[in-house]
């Protein structure tokens, strides 16, 4: 093939030296395909267990890196059962993000499967809340093993993944290290402007009731107080005296709402709104769980808007 | 009190309304032999429900209780058109294959729906003790007309194959699609069998065995919900245990109520029961001496409510040590408890913990915890040691009991003397037959 004033020619055939409409169109396909293929190819594949996990992981990796999740979003991240199609995509991914603390277990027969895959424990550098060493006993409220897993609902606690995230994508793409450490500092500096108006948006939230120990980072964070729990293990029903006992202590605390999530039962909530004058809050606990929570920080503003006073 | 009242009255209340329709069918599907349908129609409906919410109607709308029920009349069609079949494949068999498909093609099409499994979820898992006037009000009427209704077609059509099986297993689908949503499916399975098993045990006409089952039903249901309360367990799960229970003391009074059979009843269950406990003991004192260091299920129930044996094979010294450490265990775990308390009201009480203190307390939580394992390991291997040393000692009591308990003398059977009248309601028909016979 000779380029010079002559149109190119992509075959050797004598009569293709014109460009046809077809040629002209096989010619801007290819074209297309390197400017949109081959960076999709050079991009790091990471795969995410859960919506917010992959919503942190774009806010550090950005444009170089593919992320993806497995669990649905919206789906309840404890009960998921994967997919023939999710070990392809572990397997075609350079590294696996988990929210760890024994939240995501069924990614353990996964992993088996995957050899090679790194995985990245977001859980890793997260002061954990409701800790329990040696697995979980009769007594155990919450059926966690080593704490209380959900650790992301406290923004703050975004520094610490979105650290763990940046380590791992600098140690498997050195040569775009620096440009995750500035999408990092962005997002934490985005989130910081957001931090004191949420702060004050949850100020004199009240005493609260949840359906399921899910807050005690949310909790922390904004000074909540939750008194009580509807749940108090894990798809156990409540009792009637432990449903009388919560009556008692929402009269008693003047609880201002009952708070619950999209998956979880709308009964019981409501019977115990009913009766005590407190309103029911619907919740997201992860990205995806309604549809104004679309990456992190749209989910933490949903939260503090469907609980602020 | 007058709170406990109040919060028990409407799911005593529904418990009546459920037990009410719920015993009838439930003699109907003990006569047709189809004992596990209202689970099959339960989840033909989430399915349908789920349908509904894929395609774009609201959860709790008109749209989606149409849909169920339209999915509840296709799956009745589809029972009533398969009992031909019966001879040779059992109905039972169908409804499992109903089951399972409906339930497997729910989980297919909540893949495509957010919060789908919600809604399927909804549909299957009631909460008696949750359940509300705005529920009752129009259940009540529902199954009351369904009742009615149920009974005035069915002797209308009764014997036009098709469209009489079709009617029950619509009528039937209305109530199911309904009551699963109130109580939930197990309890909804209990209040469907065992009264009407109940009331078939001990009447042989319909009307009888629609009154023993409705005042068994409700009976049971009212203790159910005390037992409930009292012991703080799952108000379903409590009820569904009752009901067991129940069925078992009616299956005890069905067996003392056999004509000339209450002292053989007597004297079999006390062989058996006097074999079955030499053949533990026996089996207690041979697993002691090979292995004393496992699990002893006797032994340590045993240990459990007379704490004292453990003084017969401990020596004071083991006893001590046993003694010291649980005292440790129990100062770890209250001050393991001090610690989350503490942490959690820091939450939002005084000045917050920073995330230094944090994670000393996870890491002294987490400390304590293995310290409590240690003392219980320390309680254990005190103990086993003692089991041990004394196997031949603790095997050879075990077998004595055994033995004493093979040695008792038996109890007589008392036969009733001849001409003696049987019990009401157990006469043997004029025409010969047994009631099992007809």
């Amino acid at each position: 093939m000779q380029i010079g004033s002559r149109p190119i020619a992509l075959s050797g055939d004598r009569d293709d030296r014109r460009v046809t409409p077809a040629k002209a169109g096989a010619q801007c396909l290819a074209l297309l395909a390197c400017a949109f293929i081959l960076p999709a190819i050079a991009q790091l594949k990471i795969v995410a267990t859960t919506a917010e996990m992959h919503s942190l992981a774009s806010a550090v990796g950005g444009e170089a890196i593919a992320v993806s999740h497995l669990i649905p979003a919206g789906e309840d991240a404890e009960s998921f059962q994967p997919r023939p199609q999710d070990l392809a995509r572990i397997r075609a991914a350079r590294a696996v993000l988990r929210v760890g603390v024994d939240y995501d277990l069924w990614l353990e027969r996964l992993l088996r499967q995957a050899p090679g895959v790194v995985v990245i424990d977001a859980s890793t550098d997260v002061a954990l809340l409701d800790v329990r060493a040696g697995g979980v006993g009769p007594g155990d409220g919450h059926a966690h093993g080593r704490g209380n897993p959900h650790y992301w609902l406290d923004p703050a606690n975004a520094e610490a993944i979105t650290g763990t995230i940046l380590e791992a994508l600098a140690a498997l793409d050195p040569p775009n290290a620096r440009r995750y450490e500035a999408n990092r500092l962005a997002f934490l500096a985005r989130l910081d402007a957001k931090m004191a108006q949420w702060s004050s948006a949850l100020r004199g939230a009240g005493a609260l009731i949840a359906y399921h120990d899910t807050w005690p980072y949310f909790a922390r964070r904004f000074r909540l107080r939750f008194v009580g729990f509807i749940e108090t293990r894990p798809g156990i029903a409540p009792s009637a005296a432990h449903l009388a006992d919560l009556l008692r202590i929402a009269k008693e605390e003047k609880v201002r709402a009952i708070v619950r999530e999209p998956h979880q039962p709308p009964r019981d909530a409501a019977f115990l709104a009913e009766r005590t004058g407190a309103r029911v809050a619907v919740l997201a606990s992860g990205v995806g769980a309604v549809r104004e929570a679309v990456d992190y920080i749209s989910l933490i503003d949903y939260n503090v808007r469907a609980l602020a006073p | 009190m007058i709170d406990i009242l109040a919060l028990l009255a409407l799911p005593a209340l529904a418990c009546v309304a459920l037990v009410g329709i719920h015993a009838y069918f439930g003699l109907h599907v003990l006569r047709r032999n189809v004992i596990f349908v209202d689970l099959a129609l339960a989840q033909v409906a989430a399915l349908g429900a789920t349908a509904a919410f894929l395609l774009g109607h609201a959860p709790q709308g008109l749209a989606a209780h149409v849909y169920a029920l339209a999915f509840t009349l296709v799956a009745a069609a589809l029972l009533a058109s398969t009992r031909a079949w019966s001879a040779r494949v059992p109905q039972e068999a169908q409804i499992g294959v109903i089951y399972v498909v409906a339930a497997a093609a729910a989980l297919l099409l909540v893949d495509r729906a957010p919060q789908g499994a919600e809604h399927i979820r909804q549909i299957l898992t009631g909460n008696i003790l949750t359940v509300g006037w705005e529920e009752l009000r129009w259940a009540i009427p529902l199954y009351a007309a369904v009742g009615l209704g149920y009974r005035f077609l069915a002797r209308r059509l009764d014997g036009r194959g098709w469209l009489s099986e079709f009617l029950f297993y619509a009528a039937f689908g209305v109530v199911v699609t309904s009551s699963v949503g109130l109580a939930g499916v197990l309890l909804v399975f209990a209040f469907l069998i065992i009264p009407a098993a109940i009331g078939v045990l001990h009447a042989d006409e319909f009307p009888r065995q629609l009154a023993i089952a409705w005042v068994a039903g409700v009976a049971t249901a009212l203790v159910g919900l005390g037992v409930s309360y009292a012991g703080d367990f799952s108000t379903g799960a409590t009820l569904v245990c009752t009901y067991g229970a129940a069925l078992a003391v009616a299956g005890v009074a069905y067996g003392l109520r056999l004509p000339h059979s209450s002292g053989a009843t007597f004297e079999i269950a006390g062989r058996l029961g006097r074999w079955v406990g030499a053949a533990v003991l026996a089996a207690s004192a041979i697993w002691i001496v090979v292995s004393p260091r496992t699990d002893q299920p006797v032994l340590d129930l045993l240990e459990r409510v007379f704490p004292a044996i453990r003084s017969a094979y401990m020596d004071d010294k083991a006893l001590d040590i046993a003694a010291d450490a649980e005292r440790h265990r129990e100062r770890y775990g209250e001050e393991a408890r001090k610690l989350r308390a503490l942490e959690a009201e820091r939450r939002w009480k005084g000045e917050p913990l920073d995330e230094i203190e944090v994670r000393k307390i996870g890491s002294f939580l987490k400390s304590y915890n293995e310290m409590m394992k240690g003392e219980e390991f320390v309680v254990r291997e005190v103990r086993d040691r003692a089991r041990e040393a004394r196997r031949w000692w603790i095997g050879a009591v075990f077998t004595l009991f055994a033995a004493s308990v093979l040695a008792s003398p038996s109890i007589r059977s008392r036969r009733p003397k001849a001409g003696s009248p049987t019990p009401a309601g157990m006469a043997r028909p004029a025409d010969g037959r047994s009631i099992a016979d007809r």
